[in-house]
């Protein structure tokens, strides 16, 4: 079975154009013009990605993210109208994995598609199961546990979270970590990796502001406390 | 340029301080003139009525000592004349037969009496003189003696009228000069005052025009100001409407064209993806299309920016990097993107250390546009450097016509204050009359023809100007330094001094 994408824009048009773009790269694409009948459509049918447009009608598509990621860890890609502006972090807070800006190349989403799917299936088999302090991960479960309760990461935490784990207390530039969790190279978006970074503390750390395991390199990057 | 005042060589507020100055002096003059003139006229006065009565008093003892007309030569004047009763200096003459008897003749006999007055007294008509002799003021009056025969005159001194309204003068004269002084001061002071308002006025214009277009002036409650002040705040209000009409105009337009465009991108995709099942028309069709498509989208993603500018709501993402790393990744990229072989990237070792603050997806766009631009006009750029400006360009004037010389400075020179990244081409450079407007929105190569057809909108150099400005650095072309010809577009960003970098929390927006 091939993989499903849930495409939520309101503007008629370019859905379908995207859509028909879509399936030509081979994907299955659902589709859903307003936050509402995408929750529902994401209910009904499995979705291995979601693609939103953050300018929707009712339910806005930050509120869907948020709906989405309160149930799925799936990968969400969101389309934002400016790369500047709040939006995109207020979107990768809100749980997006990934973001694109208006108009689009079809091939770029789903080179981006690729990466989040490829990334979110394989997992180093080289790593171990690690242990830091009150912090459990196992890479090949997919598992990671805080004093020995399961703390549910998204994807793209996990894999940046693996990522960090597989050289303890080396430092790791933006630029790597893009590279390496979304297949960026040098100009991607150093606030993909701060917010995730940001998302990824409040669910491992037991204060997120003074984080122990996962800090800051003033100038440099993050690292994994050892 | 209209201007509503005609140029002056002085300033409004050494007008105002000279014209109240000019006012206190001329007022001050007139008052003195007139209280000298009354002063000296009333003395005069006085002193002529005193002397006339004591005069005529006099002729009488004079008439009635010398008697009817006789021959007699008489001895007994000089005594009569000292019995006179006389103030201090008065000179009593008495004129008989020809003969003169004074006091002392020497000192006042008929030399100083004027002739105009002898000749009066002589017609029988009692007279009084005031007139100057030897710089001193007299005043003689003179007394026919009919019966007798014989005039008697006494000549007055007015030498102390004199002396009381000399000082006068100089106190009245002092007084112009401290009350001309007063009112310059005060002329000073009052302008000041009076003109703080304008100062406001030109402030809060600069403020506006810097970009500040919120700036308001306050409304004070003075009747007189508030209506400068009222509608200098009408203006800028209206300025700020419009401006961010227009900037909002273009932005919505630019959002609104993002959809279509998307459409049509998207669309032109499927077309593209089933290419080869296409007549050979259509394809060099489906090309042309995507080919301007591409134009399109990068127009308004250029207009987008500019009236982002235009509103001031660019936020720069700003990220310390090497420059060496960026500028290698934006020539890679832009050369990608081109579809180019990647241009070669030269430098020094001196570069290798140094980190500049960019947006570095910013920053791509500009060695994007500058390698754009060298394509579009002048056959494709030759090479990027990365050079240590030479040190005597740190002052900011020496920028487009300075051309000098880049020097590596691996001679152990202290760090950099300033980084240029310069693109360079083989064109025919850029003529120096030029070399300012490229910069300019929608202006594009020159009249010449020598910059190839233009198949851009003019937005590239522009875009590279204000992102350049807003990293704290600029942008200018010169001649290439090498003896080649060609144009060098010169990127100067500031460098981060080692040690002060921010750090990776520092990542910030900047407006």
């Amino acid at each position: 079975m091939g993989t499903r994408i849930l495409a939520v824009e309101d503007d008629e048009r370019i859905r379908t154009a995207v859509k028909m773009a879509l399936e030509d790269e081979g994907w299955i694409v659902e589709e859903a013009d307003n936050g509402e009948d995408a929750l529902d459509a994401f209910g009904r049918h499995p979705t291995d990605v979601v693609l939103i447009d953050i300018m929707l009608p009712g339910i806005d598509g930050f509120e869907v993210c948020r709906s989405i990621r309160r149930q799925s860890d799936v990968p969400i890609v969101m389309v934002t109208a400016r790369a500047d502006t709040h939006d995109v972090v207020a979107g990768l807070e809100a749980g997006a994995d990934d973001y694109l800006t208006k108009p689009f190349a079809p091939k770029e989403l789903s080179a981006r598609i690729r990466a989040l799917l490829r990334r979110a299936r394989t997992t180093d088999p080289a790593i171990t199961n690690l242990k830091f302090g009150d912090l459990e991960i196992h890479p090949e479960e997919g598992l990671v546990l805080r004093n020995g309760d399961e703390v549910h990461l998204t994807k793209t935490e996990f894999r940046l979270l693996v990522e960090l784990a597989s050289a303890p207390g080396r430092v790791f530039s933006r630029e790597v970590l893009l590279e390496r969790v979304w297949g960026y190279g040098y100009f991607g978006d150093g606030r993909l990796v701060d917010v995730h970074v940001r998302r990824l503390r409040t669910k491992v750390e037991v204060d997120p502001a003074n984080p122990r395991h996962v800090v800051t390199v003033r100038g440099l990057g993050y690292k994994l406390q050892p | 340029m209209q201007s509503f005042y005609p140029i002056r060589r002085l300033g409004l507020r050494a007008r105002l301080t000279l014209s109240i100055a000019f006012g206190a002096a001329a007022l001050s003059a007139v008052l003195s003139v007139t209280a000298w003139g009354l002063t000296r006229e009333n003395l005069l006065k006085q002193r002529d009525d005193n002397a006339v009565t004591r005069v005529l008093s006099n002729a009488g003892t004079v008439a009635q000592s010398i008697g009817p007309r006789s021959d007699s030569k008489d001895t007994g004047f000089e005594k009569l004349i000292a019995s006179l009763p006389t103030p201090q200096g008065a000179q009593p003459v008495i004129y008989m037969s020809g003969q003169w008897y004074a006091k002392s003749p020497l000192e006042f006999g008929r030399d100083e009496i004027p002739e105009s007055l002898r000749r009066t007294v002589d017609g029988g008509q009692a007279a009084r003189m005031r007139y100057e002799r030897d710089g001193k003021l007299w005043l003689t009056v003179g007394v026919p003696l009919p019966v007798t025969g014989a005039s008697y005159y006494e000549g007055v001194p007015l030498d102390e009228v004199q002396r009381t309204l000399d000082g006068l003068a100089i106190s009245l004269l002092g007084a112009s000069a401290l009350s001309t002084l007063a009112g310059g001061l005060f002329g000073y002071w009052i302008s000041r005052r009076a003109l703080t308002p304008l100062a406001d006025v030109g402030e809060a214009a600069t403020a506006i025009a810097a970009g500040n277009l919120d700036t308001r002036l306050v409304v004070t409650g003075d009747p007189e100001l508030d209506v400068l002040t009222t509608s200098f705040n009408e203006m800028a209000q209206i300025l700020q409407d419009r401006i961010e009409r227009d900037a909002r105009f273009a932005s919505e337009v630019s959002h609104e064209l993002r959809s279509p465009l998307m459409t049509l991108a998207a669309s032109l995709e499927v077309i593209n993806n089933m290419r080869e099942e296409l007549p050979e028309r259509a394809q060099t069709a489906l090309d042309l299309m995507k080919t301007d498509v591409d134009r399109f989208q990068q127009l308004v993603e250029d207009l987008l920016e500019i009236s982002r500018f235009d509103v001031g709501a660019i936020k720069l993402h700003l990220e310390e990097v090497f420059v060496t790393d960026v500028v290698l990744a934006a020539v890679s990229m832009a050369s990608n993107a081109a579809g180019s072989t990647s241009m070669p990237v030269l430098y020094d070792e001196d570069v290798s250390e140094v980190v500049v603050r960019v947006d570095k997806r910013r920053f791509a766009r500009v060695i994007a546009n500058l390698l754009d631009n060298a394509q579009k006009y002048a056959g494709g750029a030759t090479a990027v450097r990365i050079e240590i400006p030479p040190v005597e360009t740190v002052d900011d004037e020496s920028s487009a016509d300075a051309a000098p010389v880049a020097t590596g400075s691996a001679d152990g020179s202290p760090e950099p204050d300033h980084v240029w990244v310069v693109v360079e081409d083989k064109g025919t450079g850029v003529p120096e009359a030029e070399r300012e407007r490229i910069f300019d929105r929608f202006s594009r190569g020159t009249e010449g023809g020598n910059r190839g057809v233009d198949t851009g909108v003019g937005l590239g150099l522009a875009l590279v100007d204000e992102h350049i400005r807003l990293h704290g650095g600029r942008v200018w072309v010169e001649d290439r330094t090498d003896g080649e010809a060609g144009a060098r577009f010169v990127v100067e960003l500031p460098v981060v001094p080692i040690g002060e970098e921010a750090g990776a929390d520092a990542l910030e927006d900047v407006a």
